[in-house]
């Protein structure tokens, strides 16, 4: 049987902020398909997106875009995780 | 004999692993997670344990006092990079077990170290002995790492994890003929561990710029 694991925040954070980066090209960023994404429920994605506002990694909530603090995390969490795939360790 | 080379070639290892804990603290820094803290300790431990080398084989420093201290902090670098790639396997939080595991580590290392400065006649009386259990421990956690490295390569076969593998067999190899130059005493099995040590870590070295710094270079975002 295959094991759901359990992710931390800063996790879904980075999940998070890679779904908007990569939908920041579409003219309107669809909530509905970033939570089928990133495989969170509805209300709890609303209030990630409003601790992300408030962490200053997103400018607000109705453009969902990411800040210029967003994508440098962004870029790091990324850099970061590809390290620690490259070291046969895994991150969830 | 040949300790000008013998110095060289530790000192660059040194450097190459104070460089390495830079990029090893790196996922310990972004994800505040104790349990990948073991890589920066084992490769800070092993850069300590050659400048330690380093300073044997020069004539400024008392060896015999402090080669207890070596053999320790060169076991437990090993010991704490094969307990990060242990825990890392485990699907469950372990957290808690990570922590204590950690503690009790830097506990016996710390009192090992203390004994070896204070009382080192409580310790073994044979260093050599000790020494070469030590090589042969080194030996068994490498190869424990290497054979989780490569599991993990083979769940994601890409030709970019299949170089971190490679730099742990390159490092094992080297551990693997100091073993063989304590039994015959090769001058070629000697220097042989020393490039192959100093190969795993260019290894290493290339990994980590390639990640943090090529990426730069290409400004993806």
């Amino acid at each position: 049987m295959k094991t759901i694991l359990r992710r931390d925040k800063l996790k879904i954070y980075g999940d998070l902020l890679s779904a908007l980066y990569s939908d920041s090209s579409a003219e309107k960023v669809v909530l509905t398909q970033v939570q089928v994404k990133i495989k969170v429920p509805f209300d709890r994605l609303k209030t990630y997106i409003t601790e992300l506002v408030d962490l200053g990694l997103i400018k607000d909530e109705i453009s969902l875009e990411l800040t210029k603090k967003g994508t440098q995390y962004l870029r790091e969490y990324e850099r970061v995780l590809d390290f620690m795939k490259r070291m046969g360790l895994a991150y969830r | 004999m040949y300790d000008v080379e013998r110095i060289t070639i530790e000192v660059v290892s040194a450097i190459a692993c104070f460089i390495l804990v830079r990029f090893m603290l790196k996922p310990f820094r972004l994800t505040g997670e104790t349990r990948y803290l073991g890589l920066p300790l084992g490769f800070g431990f092993l850069g300590i344990s050659y400048a330690f080398s380093a300073l044997s084989f020069s004539s400024l420093f008392d060896f015999a006092s402090t080669k207890w201290v070596q053999l320790f902090v060169r076991a437990f670098a090993f010991l704490f990079l094969a307990v990060t790639y242990y825990f890392s396997k485990s699907a469950e939080e372990p957290k808690l077990l990570w922590n204590m595991t950690l503690g009790i580590l830097a506990a016996i290392l710390t009192i090992l170290i203390l004994l070896a400065i204070i009382s080192p006649q409580l310790l073994w009386p044979n260093y050599r002995l000790a020494q070469m259990f030590v090589r042969v421990f080194g030996l068994i956690c490498l190869s424990y790492i290497s054979i989780r490295a490569l599991k993990s390569h083979m769940e994601q076969p890409e030709p970019t994890t299949l170089m971190i593998p490679l730099g742990y067999i390159l490092l094992g190899i080297g551990q693997y003929s100091l073993l063989v130059w304590a039994v015959d005493q090769s001058i070629f099995a000697f220097f042989g561990a020393l490039v192959l040590r100093l190969a795993g870590l260019a290894v290493f070295l290339f990994v980590s710029f390639r990640t943090f710094y090529d990426s730069e270079k290409r400004g993806n975002r």
